[in-house]
């Protein structure tokens, strides 16, 4: 019996994309979860899209929000709040969506790369967070911000601190998402090749 | 919002037509600073989709959360430029986003789905495999309820010990389960002799 490894690995790469997609969309299915220290209860979906770059690199990262988008803007009610369809790429919020591909793009990029490529499990966490600062919340925002200003006709300004009200959760959700990352790397060796 | 019951005269125009209006007249809609063309476009917009049967239920919550967005967006136009140019930009807005919610209402699942493989066809030329893509959408659509329901035992457990609001203890158990429904069904695919890589045999 002779084992075809290439499409092996396609195989699982498939599977891992579309299971990670559909976490990122279950995140998205359930109630926000409130916390007593951010006024506003935060939903795990960018935690998701964050994780689908750090856990499964750059490219499968990518595929995993990708998928997460097109479903989205097909019709189907997955981003958080049961929302769905082509409104939300035209309207307000809509940058954000194309941020989160380049976001788990570049998170992956930067764990496959750099991170992980260290051992010291203190260089890795402050790697690691760097990495998950600059493509889960700068990169986002990059996209994000600009095309709300373009969308609604404020000026960069008025869009970059109306999006301040996010930050607190986002950043919070970049350590957990670091931290989840570099647990779950340990358990699985030879996850990210 | 997926618009499997419309049977307008929307619904069976093409979507790749639809959707290319749609950007051709968001890129017009920019180039307009009359408000007064953009309140007759907007009410053309509305005729549209009552003449389209749309369903408006579904557009309820999206048009609140939108309205209070552009409350806000209105004040603070008004007060940083003038409110003329506030209302244009309203207006603008709001056609918009009618206007996708129109192609969005009047397009099946499928179709979308059809227009995306179209647009993203020549990604063939970088190596992407349309069946590929075609089979990981599928599946993830497969897995969501499956998921939804990890995600669901997870928060209750660790709601049990007294952590349900903590992200971090409720993504570890997630994650690690899901890569497990993972490895599991990769396994069991191939176990079936499942070749991805070609559909003809």
């Amino acid at each position: 019996m002779s084992i075809n490894t290439a499409s092996t690995s396609q195989t699982r790469n498939t599977v891992y994309v579309a299971v990670f997609a559909a976490m990122i969309a279950a995140m998205g299915l359930l109630p926000p979860i409130t916390l007593g220290i951010i006024p506003v209860p935060i939903t795990l979906q960018t935690l998701g899209v964050m994780l689908a770059g750090a856990l499964l690199g750059p490219w499968r990262g990518a595929l995993a929000s990708s998928v997460v988008v097109i479903l989205s803007l097909a019709g189907l009610p997955l981003l958080a709040g049961g929302r769905g369809g082509l409104g939300i790429l035209f309207g307000p919020t809509g940058g954000y969506l194309v941020g989160w591909i380049f976001g788990s793009l570049v998170i992956g990029a930067l764990f496959k790369y750099w991170v992980l490529r260290n051992e010291n499990k203190t260089v890795r966490f402050i790697t690691g967070l760097f990495s998950v600062l600059v493509g889960g919340v700068a990169v986002i925002y990059l996209f994000g911000v600009p095309w709300t200003a373009v969308v609604t006709g404020l000026d960069l300004r008025t869009s970059l601190i109306g999006s301040l009200g996010f930050l607190p959760g986002d950043i919070l959700k970049a350590v957990v998402t670091t931290l989840v990352a570099l647990t779950v790397h340990h358990s699985y060796r030879g996850l990210m090749k | 919002m997926i618009a499997s019951k419309n049977r307008s005269y929307l619904a069976r125009i093409r979507p790749g037509w639809k959707f290319g209006a749609l950007l051709v007249l968001s890129i017009g809609l920019y180039l307009i600073n009359s408000w007064l063309i953009l309140l007759s476009i907007i009410i053309l917009s509305v005729v549209l989709l009552l003449t389209a049967r749309v369903d408006f239920k579904q557009l309820r919550m999206p048009l609140l959360s939108l309205a209070m967005i552009l409350s806000v967006v209105f004040i603070l136009l008004g007060l940083q430029t003038d409110w003329t140019n506030a209302v244009v930009s309203v207006l603008r807005l709001l056609t918009m986003c009618l206007l996708a919610y129109s192609v969005s209402l009047t397009t099946s699942f499928d179709a979308m789905l059809e227009l995306f493989q179209q647009v993203a066809s020549p990604l063939r030329f970088i190596g992407a495999n349309p069946a590929q893509i075609a089979l990981g959408l599928s599946m993830t659509i497969r897995f969501i309820p499956e998921l939804k329901k990890v995600y669901l035992e997870v928060r209750e457990a660790q709601h049990a010990r007294g952590l349900g609001n903590n992200p971090l203890a409720v993504s570890v158990p997630l994650v690690i389960r899901s890569l497990k429904i993972a490895d599991e069904t990769a396994e069991a695919l191939d176990a079936r002799g499942y070749d991805s890589a070609s559909y003809q045999r």
